[in-house]
């Protein structure tokens, strides 16, 4: 069974190219992400968050606090 | 945490194949399936990462059930013309039987997932392939022609009659129903083409 990971999905304004590269510097540097993607092709660009560590409210944070919205998706 | 449920996931899956049908990949989209399949956006994300990569799976598969099934009760070793009609019995199966997803598969295959796909789901079916050809040509079964003219000229036909049935009709109107009668007759017609 592969779904032991906690899966965390969210919609953002992370955009442009630009966004994306300042988001992938931070996130690369979180060990507790195992992986991560944004789906920059939907109109939620969508980030998806593969932790088993971190928790909706701390990735929120993270994102936050460089000034993208981040809000999870039901 | 959010888990993953295999039959709303089979359900998204044939919803996927039908709008991908539909819309084509341009046209298809995540949020658009989501609302289809009645599943929220944030449960399609935990099966699929993207839309690149629920495209490269659904893809992935149908081909590697397109290929098992091709192989079914079939060895490179049969005779030309035995081992030919069961690709011919095969491939007709199949299509009658998944008209979408053959449908599906042809849209994605001259796609820029081309390659990806193709290389997930074909590497040992087209070892069978070379095999029975070689086998072919060295008891002296086949014409020594080039692989393109021999898939033309092979397959081509049951294809159009396959057409004609999804078609349901042929030239002007006329209904068309692909019997074994009229596949056996194409099939004998491609047999003296093909072999000395």
């Amino acid at each position: 069974m592969e779904n032991s990971t906690n899966i965390l999905v969210f919609a953002t304004n992370i955009r442009t190219e630009n966004d994306k590269q300042l988001i992938s510097k931070i996130l690369n540097q979180k060990t507790e992400i195992r992986q991560w993607n944004i789906d920059q092709e939907d109109i939620d660009c969508v980030l998806r968050i593969e932790s088993d560590l971190l928790s909706e409210e701390e990735i929120i944070n993270i994102i936050d606090a460089h000034d993208f919205d981040c809000t999870p998706l039901e | 945490m959010r888990t993953r449920d295999p039959n709303k996931e089979d359900a998204v899956k044939q919803k996927a194949i039908e709008m991908l049908v539909k819309y084509g990949i341009e046209g298809f989209g995540m949020n658009r399936l989501a609302k289809e399949s009645g599943v929220s956006v944030a449960t399609l994300y935990i099966y699929y990462s993207d839309k690149e990569d629920l495209i490269k799976k659904i893809g992935t598969e149908i081909g590697q059930t397109f290929f098992s099934e091709m192989v079914k009760d079939f060895s490179p070793t049969m005779s030309f013309k035995e081992g030919l009609r069961k690709q011919w019995e095969n491939r007709a199966r199949f299509a009658l039987k998944n008209p979408l997803k053959v449908a599906c598969w042809e849209a994605l295959s001259h796609s820029s997932y081309r390659d990806t796909i193709l290389e997930e789901s074909l590497a040992n079916f087209k070892k069978t392939m070379w095999n029975f050809i070689e086998n072919a040509l060295e008891k002296k079964e086949l014409l020594p022609i080039s692989i393109e003219v021999f898939w033309s000229v092979a397959y081509g036909p049951l294809y159009a009659l396959l057409r004609f049935e999804n078609e349901g009709k042929s030239f002007g109107d006329t209904p068309f129903k692909f019997t074994k009668e009229k596949m056996d007759e194409a099939f004998e017609l491609v047999i003296k083409a093909l072999t000395p």
